[in-house]
């Protein structure tokens, strides 16, 4: 276990130590990647993105003036990358209109109940999360996953924290009606 | 918070945990590191381009424009290029105290002088060509 802050690593970096950035990527990597990942629904733009990221904050780690944490910093870059990317494309991903009834069927291959009602969850949360906008994906995503507060929230995205709240109760409401709607063919399936 | 808001609240908490985000995918510290230094390496080179080449190439550029400038432009009959800038050059209004060269016409420079100016810059030429051939295979 690595206790050393993101500070001392910096620090090392602005000083030519190369090496020393992979202990930040290695401690940021998952929820850049997840942060990423949630916004364009896309596992290799998600990579894509989340590397982008990491070489700007390198490329601009010596004007680091740590006046926040260096997480919100690159959850900064890695949002606005990745809904940059997602309004820009031509081709919209089309999101499927009901939760495919027979997405219980895949689940006899798992080996367990628990993989089972896992993987079911991780299907659902991924199909709910496409009937939510780009944006509010992102505040979703850096409220439950990242765990970070309205404050930390508000200077990832540039929105104000009362516009974050009313986004956040929206986007929770209607995604809290697609999993109510579809988490009981799982009890149903295993009852 | 509402009966409802904390009903969904809880109800994300359980579905979207933070134990439960995707990961990134195998090796993916290395490839950002080897990104990196791609492109450290390929600034470093843009950077040693820049400053070995930039200043003589402006400078060619300069004097090659002088040069057309001097062969294009007559000297008594400017012709279209008769214009403000140009008659600003002819006569620019600058009051200037008049130098002397009388001493340099009047000096007597032996005769090797010349010579060791060409072996001064013919050194020079070849201590940087050297220069580049070691540095290179040193890196």
């Amino acid at each position: 276990m690595d206790f050393r802050s993101d500070i001392f690593y910096i620090r090392q970096v602005q000083e030519g130590k190369i090496n020393a950035f992979s202990h930040l990527v290695d401690r940021h990597k998952d929820k850049a990647y997840n942060l990423a990942f949630r916004i364009c629904a896309n596992r290799e733009e998600a990579e894509e993105i989340a590397q982008d990221a990491f070489i700007k904050a390198y490329r601009s780690l010596n004007n680091f003036r740590m006046k926040s944490s260096f997480a919100t910093w690159l959850y900064r870059i890695v949002y606005n990358t990745a809904i940059s990317l997602v309004r820009s494309r031509k081709n919209k991903i089309l999101a499927l209109e009901e939760f495919p009834a027979d997405a219980v069927d895949f689940l006899s291959s798992c080996t367990s109940q628990d993989e089972a009602v896992e993987e079911y969850r991780s299907s659902l949360v991924n199909f709910a999360m496409q009937k939510i906008s780009e944006d509010d994906r992102g505040l979703i995503t850096l409220y439950y996953y990242n765990d970070l507060d309205m404050e930390e929230i508000s200077k990832i995205t540039g929105i104000s924290r009362s516009n974050i709240k009313v986004k956040l109760y929206r986007a929770r409401r209607k995604m809290a009606e697609i999993i109510e709607k579809n988490e009981n063919k799982i009890v149903s399936y295993h009852g | 918070m509402d009966k409802q808001e904390k009903y969904d609240e809880d109800l994300l908490k359980t579905f979207l945990n933070p134990d439960r985000i995707e990961k990134a995918p195998e090796g993916f510290t290395s490839k950002t590191l080897a990104r990196i230094q791609i492109e450290k390496q390929s600034a470093g080179l843009t950077r040693s381009f820049r400053g070995k080449y930039l200043v003589p190439l402006v400078s060619l550029a300069v004097c090659a424009a002088l040069i057309i400038v001097s062969v294009v432009l007559p000297v008594n009959d400017p012709g279209p290029a008769d214009s403000v800038i140009w008659r600003y050059l002819q006569n620019p209004g600058i009051s200037l105290p008049a130098l002397n060269n009388d001493f340099l016409q009047n000096l007597k420079v032996p005769g090797w002088i010349p010579y060791s100016f060409i072996g001064f810059f013919l050194l020079m030429f070849f201590d940087r060509i050297l220069f580049g051939i070691f540095n290179k295979q040193g890196k």
